[in-house]
């Protein structure tokens, strides 16, 4: 994935402050034609505040905002064709579905005759046609969360923003519509930004992901490239379930082991006795305690627990971090 | 069964109160309206077959004030739904001292109508009222503003807006602040100015709020006595006199409370016959807006 | 008919009976605690309710009467300017049933509405036939209702017809002279208008009517049936002539909106040969600057030809309110109020016409009142208002059809037919049966 200079979007030393709160602190993101790009982290890290600086809903501090090598900033929302999906789908609830995908185009001035038309082609392609003259009132989550989408993508956008646009939906749903979202937004011209505080749902959807705490971003990459090379201590602890072991097994060096990279047999390096057991999926999960503290080990269920067990690892899968500022030590 | 019992016992204390003070009065007035209750009987109710009510169909003074009344209604509820409006909007912004301002809007309000009546009265005084002494500094001359019907009239409208539009703005916010934020950003993000917005997004969801204002305040203002009784009289000559006055001087003026009966079970009907009309009207705009469909 | 007592059937039954009880106690002990009151000779508080310009005018002579160490001490309510405020203000405190005031100042035209309510005391036990004998006829009318009399009148004002003295010899004789002198000066350009009066919409108009209707021969009010005549040939005649007034350019279009000011404005400004109005208007016109100064004159309201005309009774009088806790000293300030001295100096000062004759003869008054003459003229055939409890809302539909008719709405036949129509209408939903015999004057 390597995009033609220019192309796509471009965010360059991006801040928002409000008051003396920094929300955002110089985020610099490139987003490709096609791409998706997943902004992921816990609540308040600046993922939302992000969208929202990029659909122009919010002045930035400072930086700037680049569509194809065009500055936003100082664009209105209206004018920078971003089509965004948001939490709450805000759908007007006074118009009916076909009214929903109507009214964006009305304001525009567009032709009736041309309205008509596309929002025929896409409650054809969202399978809403049944629903069209349903308020969203009367609709189920899922379709609600479909009629969003068909507004966002009825204008043919330039930019595609969706805040957590599943976290409103139940688990199993969340699966399935997965792929059904990835197939309508994503890979075609335009560039995807897709907020999530879930990490399935950033690594299912996401071409690459943006890991962000505290307003800095913490590092980007595909999603395998944050869990085998993670940026620090938090891109490690944060990605990945069960979390990542931290052991302080040196001073000045924090060893950090994921859960299924440690083997549980009887001649490994460290002592340990079994605490306790759970089931995790259809593995097991195994709390042990170590002379460095508790550690949580996932093995297959058949695996069996040995009287005395022993823990090893391989050297490939260590991971070092500075205990102060958990940056990542590499040998 | 039993439920029902209960619920019905629960409901009675309410129902009797709404009889007591509705109900009651509304029969009384009723069965006063079919009698001649005035000095001249001795304030004995005599019936006098239906000549109240032949009477008022052919009184020129309660149709006359009939129009008046429903004008005043008319052109103050407008007013204070626009004004209103514009005030709900300005306050629904995230401005500084945003909690102050909203409390010093409701000042007015909160002025009881009399006190607010007289402070109007004595800016339009003519000669040395505060408005007259303006015109005078700005080299002109003083102005009888109540005693031309124009001006008098004008003046009861502004102090009527005055002191109701805050309620109207306070009932309007509330409905603004109902409305989430980011069904606005979706409808600016799809191209909406600030006119469109308001007339395709904020407009349609307050129709609720604004009916309620509307109905309320119709109701108020089909009803209106203190402020014009201690504004203007009535006057000049008559012009700016509202139904609930005459009413009043039917029985406190003419001490004739078998028509002034009449004249207030009247002018609720009248009341009943413009909330209804009102209320159709709304719905009808309500629906509207609300189904919209592609063309 | 006695009036009926409007308190004690606004009142409980157990209340009356409770509130007698108290009378009684008060009878009882008051009595007595009264001769401790006249030995310490404190005054006895008598207080008067009156229009403020009215009130002002007797100002001088009711401090004079308390100096005079009577034992009474007069206090003057200042009431609004207003009529109809002040008669709803002393209805609204005599509707709870004790008023703060033990007499009243009444306009001729409430007078049987209060009556009818029971608020006054009859005054023919201090003031018997004698006394009225004493006054101009037009005086006495309007202050008795049954066989009572019910007010001691204080001024005895009539509406006049002013008239230029510098435009003709002497004054019209009679209706069809006032158009045809006023058409003449118009024609020869002397003045703008011919004859201004009072055509609002208003009690004013109502006053014109009354004028009107006795110049054609007809009236308002039947009092044997208790009901109006508006609809007779002589009223149509009168509404006619008011009507034609304002079609032939005698007087300005404008005048159907004119009250007693606006009419006499015009006319001091020279605009028209003849005014209709009070006697208050003269001494307006003699103490301005303005160009008819000294060019008026004034004589009594002229009829058509062959009837008799006569002005408006607009006086007021001094009523005892039922429940005054002093009536002897009350009747008192009654007798001394509206006797020579006061009326003598209300008529120097303010141009009221004084009720008592002997006044009318004095000559030293006849130069200080210039009118006195013209007013004692017209207290000859003066008109009363209809005399019913129901005035006010029988003059308020006259008033409007009137001036409807003068805006163009309708003809003078139908004007007046509508007019009585309604008439029956509020008589009948008032009284309960229409032309119901009521009080007799």
């Amino acid at each position: 994935m390597s995009p033609s200079a220019g192309a796509g979007l471009e965010l360059r030393q991006l801040c928002r402050e409000v008051g003396d709160r920094r929300l955002l602190d110089q985020l610099d993101l490139h987003v490709a034609p096609g791409e998706c790009v997943a902004l992921l982290g816990p609540s308040g890290c600046g993922k939302s505040t992000t969208l929202r600086l990029v659909a122009g809903l919010d002045p930035a501090s400072g930086g700037q905002v680049l569509l194809d090598g065009v500055d936003l900033s100082d664009q209105d929302p209206g004018e920078r064709q971003v089509a965004m999906v948001f939490q709450s789908y805000a759908l007007y609830p006074h118009l009916s579905v076909a009214g929903n995908l109507e009214l964006g185009l009305k304001v525009r001035g567009m032709a009736p005759r041309e309205r008509q038309r596309r929002i025929e082609a896409t409650l054809e392609l969202l399978q809403l046609g049944e629903l069209r003259q349903r308020r969203p009132a009367q609709l189920s989550g899922g379709q609600r969360q479909r009629v969003a989408l068909a507004r966002a993508l009825l204008r043919q956008p330039r930019i595609v923003l969706l805040d957590e646009p599943m976290s409103n939906l139940d688990a199993q749903l969340r699966e399935e519509l997965r792929p059904e979202l990835r197939r309508l937004l994503c890979g075609h011209e335009q560039p995807v930004i897709y907020v999530t505080h879930d990490q399935q749902e950033a690594v299912g959807m996401a071409d690459r992901i943006a890991l962000l705490d505290a307003g800095r971003l913490q590092q980007v990459g595909s999603p395998r490239e944050l869990s085998t090379n993670p940026a620090n201590r938090f891109v490690a602890s944060f990605l990945g379930r069960p979390a990542i072991n931290l052991l302080a097994m040196e001073p000045g060096r924090q060893l950090g082991l994921r859960p299924e990279h440690l083997d549980l047999g009887d001649d490994g390096a460290v002592a340990a006795r079994l605490l306790r057991r759970e089931w995790w999926g259809h593995q097991q999960l195994l709390w042990l305690d170590t002379p460095w503290g508790t550690l949580r080990v996932l093995t297959a269920p058949e695996v069996p627990t040995p009287r005395e067990p022993r823990l090893s690892w391989q050297r490939q899968h260590e991971l070092w971090f500075d205990p102060q500022s958990g940056a990542r030590l590499r040998p | 069964m039993s439920t029902r019992t209960s619920s019905l016992l629960l409901m009675l204390p309410a129902l009797l109160l709404l009889a007591a003070v509705f109900l009651y009065p509304l029969l009384r007035y009723s069965w006063l309206s079919l009698h001649a209750s005035s000095v001249l009987t001795g304030l004995v109710p005599v019936p006098n077959g239906g000549a109240n009510w032949g009477r008022l169909l052919d009184d020129a003074r309660f149709w006359t004030e009939a129009g008046q009344t429903l004008r005043f209604a008319l052109c103050s509820v407008a007013l204070e739904l626009v004004g209103g409006l514009a005030l709900a909007l300005l306050l629904n912004r995230p401005l500084r001292g945003r909690g102050p301002l909203r409390a010093l809007t409701l000042l007015p309000w909160a002025l009881p109508t009399t006190v607010m009546a007289l402070g109007w009265r004595w800016i339009l005084n003519d000669p040395h009222g505060p408005l007259n002494a303006a015109l005078r500094s700005l080299g002109g001359s003083s102005y009888g503003f109540l005693s031309t019907p124009a001006t008098t009239w004008f003046f009861v409208v502004l102090a009527d807006v005055w002191k109701t539009m805050p309620f109207v703005a306070l009932l309007l916010l509330a409905g603004l602040q109902t409305i989430p934020a980011d069904l606005e950003e979706a409808l600016r993000l799809e191209g909406a100015n600030r006119l469109q917005i308001l007339r395709r997004l904020t407009l349609p969801l307050l129709v609720p709020y604004i009916s309620l204002a509307v109905l309320f305040r119709l109701a108020q203002a089909l009803g209106v006595f203190d402020l014009i009784q201690v504004l203007t009289g009535g006057g000049p000559a008559g012009s700016t006199e509202s139904l609930a006055l005459y009413a009043y001087l039917n029985a406190m003026r003419f001490l004739d409370f078998g028509y002034a009966s009449t004249v207030m079970l009247a002018t609720f009907l009248l009341l009943l016959v413009s909330l209804g009309g009102g209320w159709l009207l709304l719905r009808r705009a309500g629906l509207e807006r609300t189904s919209e469909r592609p063309a | 008919m006695a009036a009926r007592p409007l308190l004690s059937s606004l009142r409980q039954q157990p209340a009356v009976l409770g509130l007698l009880a108290v009378l009684l106690l008060v009878l009882l002990t008051g009595n007595g605690l009264r001769a401790v009151q006249a030995v310490a000779a404190e005054p006895v508080p008598i207080r008067v309710l009156m229009p403020a310009p009215l009130a002002d005018a007797v100002a001088g002579p009711v401090a004079r009467f308390n100096a005079s160490n009577s034992g009474v001490a007069v206090e003057v309510i200042r009431g609004p300017l207003d009529t109809e405020t002040i008669s709803d203000l002393a209805i609204s405190s005599l509707l709870l049933g004790e008023a703060p005031f033990d007499l009243l100042l009444v306009d001729v035209s409430w007078l049987a509405k209060y009556v009818a309510a029971g608020w006054f005391v009859p005054l023919e036990r201090w003031f018997g036939p004698q006394v009225l004998a004493a006054m101009e006829p037009g005086a006495r009318l309007g202050n008795g209702l049954g066989q009572h009399l019910w007010r001691m009148p204080l001024t005895g004002d009539t509406g006049l017809l002013y008239w230029r003295t510098d435009l003709m010899p002497r004054p019209p004789r009679d209706t069809a002279e006032l158009v045809a002198i006023s058409r003449d000066l118009q024609r020869r350009g002397k003045v703008r208008w011919g004859y201004l009066w009072q055509g609002r919409q208003y009690e004013g108009l109502s006053c014109v009517m009354v004028e009107m209707l006795q110049a054609f021969g007809a009236r308002w009010w039947e009092a044997s049936t208790a009901s109006t005549v508006l609809d007779s040939p002589g009223a149509v005649a009168a509404a006619s002539w008011l009507d034609a007034l304002l079609r032939d350019g005698v007087s300005p279009r404008a005048v159907a909106n004119y009250a007693e000011n606006d009419a006499l404005q015009s006319f001091a400004a020279g605009e028209a040969a003849f005014l209709r109005n009070w006697p208050y208007a003269w001494r307006e016109i003699e103490k301005g600057e303005g160009p008819v100064k000294g060019k008026v004159g004034v004589t009594p309201m002229v009829g058509a030809p062959g009837e008799q005309g006569g002005g408006t009774l607009g006086t007021w009088g001094l009523s005892l309110i039922k429940g005054s806790p002093h009536p002897e000293e009350a009747v008192a300030v009654i007798r001394w109020l509206t006797g020579p001295v006061v009326q003598r100096q209300l008529a120097i000062e303010q141009g009221y016409a004084p009720t008592w004759s002997q006044l009318y003869d004095d000559p030293d008054l006849q130069r200080q009142a210039p009118l006195l003459a013209v007013q004692r003229q017209a207290l000859q055939h003066p008109q009363l208002r209809p005399l019913t409890p129901a005035y006010a809302q029988l003059s308020d539909l006259l008033a409007r059809q009137v001036n409807g008719m003068l805006t163009g709405q309708a003809g003078p036949e139908q004007t007046m037919a509508t007019a009585q129509r309604q008439s029956l209408q509020v008589l009948r939903s008032v009284a309960g049966t229409p032309g119901r015999p009521q009080q007799n004057r």
